[in-house]
């Protein structure tokens, strides 16, 4: 996996790079727009970390041309704006993830795992928690290999959970993924099957909790 | 009157005007009272002593000589008609040529001594009264002799003065009238034509701190303009310097976003590589400074940002408050479950409108969680509310933390103020940029005691015709600035 830093801070760039490279991917940086814009025109990447303001041509630039030339690669914008406005702008001009100064690193190694992962299926097939896995082509889960017995509803309140891993999902979203525009559901359906996911998951150590007045949220695995 | 035109704090412009005006029209008047008087009493006496004239006329008609005696013959009818006059008893005395007494009253006085002419007038005193009196001589011959007899004829002076006072009264009372009737006048019309500087004064009045939008000048009398328009140079002055102060603040939060970002990711990095022990715990400590240095300048930067001097104009959109307060409420769980805090929402179970700004209530909101979730020990319950506050619509938000001393609670809204002995790392900006925020949604924001006493609840209760006056402030501050 190669990853192209473009940073104009040095200490920002150097901490990005060793962080990233101990994680075993293939980092170059470059510290000027007009740079970032040669080596990506020469050299394919997995992805791009692309700082806003950057000397001579900034990021929005970069990322224009980049796209221009039909590159398809993943690009996360790393930047001290944080204005709505810059935010919209930078996705608008093809860019696949956003990301505002100062950052957590945890943070942004997990964006660099998902973006890199959706760059690699197109979108992402297998959806991982722990130990559990979810085939999302193929409708089937497994925990540690082993194939679990989840009903077609079930399967789909765990796929949207396990999606948003680690956040809130409230249970229009689950009922609105599960049954579509024109079924009505109550929100007492959904109560149901998160109850048997709980029960079937429970030797997992897959943990679903209920936030009041919320929903639910499927809590991180250990890392 | 010096001492009137030294009492500056009593100067308004219609008292003054009024003073102006009044001080030469009364004098005018009390000149004009004395020429009134004067004229009144000469032409008063002119017409009176005609009158007295008269009567000695009368009286010298009837002077006879006979035998060498001069005598009066005077009819019953012409004394009883002297005496019951109009204008009040007249006596009379006639005098031969050696100066002999020939009828009347004795004790008249006598006229000055040198006589000027046949016919002279004199005032003098008679029976401890004012009496004007005429002394005229006529020629009579008396046998081969020629001599002059006089006449004299006294009246009370107290009838003409009368008249002359009737006549100072019937001109001076008028003209009162009038002078009073002026200054109403004046008073009335000085209201009208200040009519607007009142305006002036109560639209600067009624203004808040933050409008600095330039006054109107609309239908200012050309006089008041020019104060209007340096007023307004100031304002714009004024609100320029407070921009480029925002926008300084802005920028410098901004250029230390990076080197925080390098400071930050290098000190994670070496506190992943570090052995444990000493340089784990300063790694950590370190790392702790950074997080604070970030929050900081967070906050520093959306204090400018909400700030009205920044330049930035609070969009005014139909904002669903119940979603935008459960997105917010979403969002902070992760934080909370990592602090093992139970973080819940309710809403009321119909839907909440307002009009504002949806990046700014967020950030609001963001900062109430941040205190709530920051400030509650684990364990601990945190819940966001929407409700309807007699009609208006609210979002509490409740910790079952430490609470917040009554001493404290309106300071907590001051910058960089924090509460003592919390043990929690905060730099005191969050409280005063939800305030920034909720002023400029014309809502109120206040601090009291939980449910059960413990805790702390915040509640932002927005008051929509506020708001309409916010955002008028606002958008006329956006069309001139």
């Amino acid at each position: 996996m190669r990853i192209l830093i473009v940073e104009d801070d040095p200490v920002l760039a150097d901490g990005l790079t060793r962080s990233l490279r101990a994680n075993d991917y293939a980092v170059d940086s470059a510290n000027s727009g007009t740079e970032a814009d040669h080596v990506l025109a020469a050299q394919p990447y997995d992805l791009v970390i692309l700082d806003l303001g950057l000397p001579k041509i900034d990021g929005y630039e970069v990322l224009r041309r980049l796209r221009r030339r039909g590159a398809k690669v993943p690009v996360l914008i790393l930047t001290a704006r944080d204005a709505l406005e810059d935010r919209v702008r930078g996705l608008d001009l093809g860019a696949d993830d956003y990301l505002t100064k100062p950052f957590d690193l945890p943070e942004l190694e997990a964006r660099v795992r998902a973006l890199i992962r959706r760059g690699q299926s197109g979108s992402s097939a297998l959806l991982t928690h722990g130990a559990l896995t979810v085939d999302v082509a193929g409708r089937r889960a497994t925990l540690a290999g082993v194939p679990l017995d989840l009903s077609a509803r079930e399967l789909g309140v765990l796929e949207v959970l396990m999606m948003r891993s680690g956040r809130v999902v409230a249970k229009e979203q689950l009922a609105e993924q599960l049954y579509g525009w024109e079924e009505e559901v109550g929100p007492n359906a959904i109560e149901v099957y998160v109850h048997r996911l709980r029960k079937k998951l429970e030797t997992a150590g897959v943990s679903i909790r209920t936030i009041r007045g919320l929903g639910y949220l499927l809590e991180k695995p250990d890392e | 009157m010096m001492r009137f035109s030294f009492r500056a704090p009593d100067t308004t412009l219609r008292r003054k005007l009024l003073w102006w005006l009044s001080a030469p029209l009364l004098s005018l008047w009390l000149i004009s009272s004395v020429i009134d008087y004067d004229i009144a009493n000469r032409f008063v006496n002119l017409a009176y002593d005609r009158a007295l004239l008269e009567s000695a006329l009368d009286i010298g008609r009837q002077v006879k000589v006979l035998n060498d005696r001069v005598y009066v013959d005077l009819p019953e009818i012409a004394v009883q008609m002297l005496q019951t006059r109009e204008s009040g008893r007249v006596y009379y005395l006639v005098t031969g040529p050696e100066n002999e007494f020939v009828t009347g009253e004795p004790d008249l006085p006598p006229p000055p001594d040198p006589l000027s002419g046949r016919i002279n007038y004199y005032d003098q005193q008679y029976r401890g009264r004012p009496v004007r009196i005429v002394a005229l001589q006529l020629p009579i011959e008396r046998g081969k002799e020629r001599g002059l007899v006089m006449v004299q004829v006294a009246e009370n002076r107290a009838a003409r003065n009368e008249f002359a006072r009737q006549i100072l009264l019937g001109m001076v009372l008028p003209q009162m009238l009038l002078i009073v009737l002026a200054g109403l006048l004046v008073s009335h019309v000085v209201g009208r034509a200040l009519a607007p500087l009142s305006t002036l004064r109560d639209e600067v009045g009624s203004r808040s701190h933050r409008d600095l939008s330039p006054l109107p000048e609309g239908d200012m009398p050309l006089e008041v303009r020019p104060l209007i328009h340096a007023m307004n140079e100031l304002l714009q002055r004024l609100s320029e310097a407070l921009s480029s102060q925002q926008r300084f603040i802005a920028d410098a939060a901004h250029q230390l976003r990076t080197p925080i970002a390098g400071l930050k990711t290098q000190t994670e990095l070496a506190l992943r590589q570090a052995p444990s022990g000493e340089a784990q715990a300063t790694l950590t400590q370190l790392r702790s400074a950074t997080e604070r240095t970030t929050r900081l300048v967070n906050q520093l930067l959306s204090l400018a940002r909400a700030e009205p001097a920044s330049g930035r104009v609070p969009a005014a959109e139909r904002i669903d408050l119940v979603a935008l307060a459960r997105e917010a409420a979403s969002e902070w769980v992760p934080r909370a479950l990592a602090r093992r805090i139970d973080l819940g929402f309710e809403e009321p179970g119909r839907p909440v409108h307002i009009e504002g700004d949806a990046f700014q209530l967020r950030e609001m909101l963001n900062n109430v969680l941040d205190n709530a979730v920051r400030y509650t020990s684990p364990e601990g319950q945190v819940s966001v509310r929407v409700e309807l506050q007699e009609g208006d619509p609210a979002i509490t938000v409740e910790d079952d933390g430490p609470g917040v001393p009554e001493a404290d609670r309106s300071r907590v809204f001051e910058r960089f103020y924090r509460v003592l002995g919390t043990g929690v790392e905060g730099c005191g900006l969050g409280l005063a940029i939800v305030r920034e925020i909720a002023q400029h949604h014309g809502a109120e924001v206040t601090l009291g005691p939980g449910v059960n006493g413990n805790g702390t609840v915040v509640r932002i209760v927005f008051r929509p015709r506020r708001l309409r006056a916010a955002n008028d402030a606002a958008a006329s501050f956006a069309a001139d600035g």
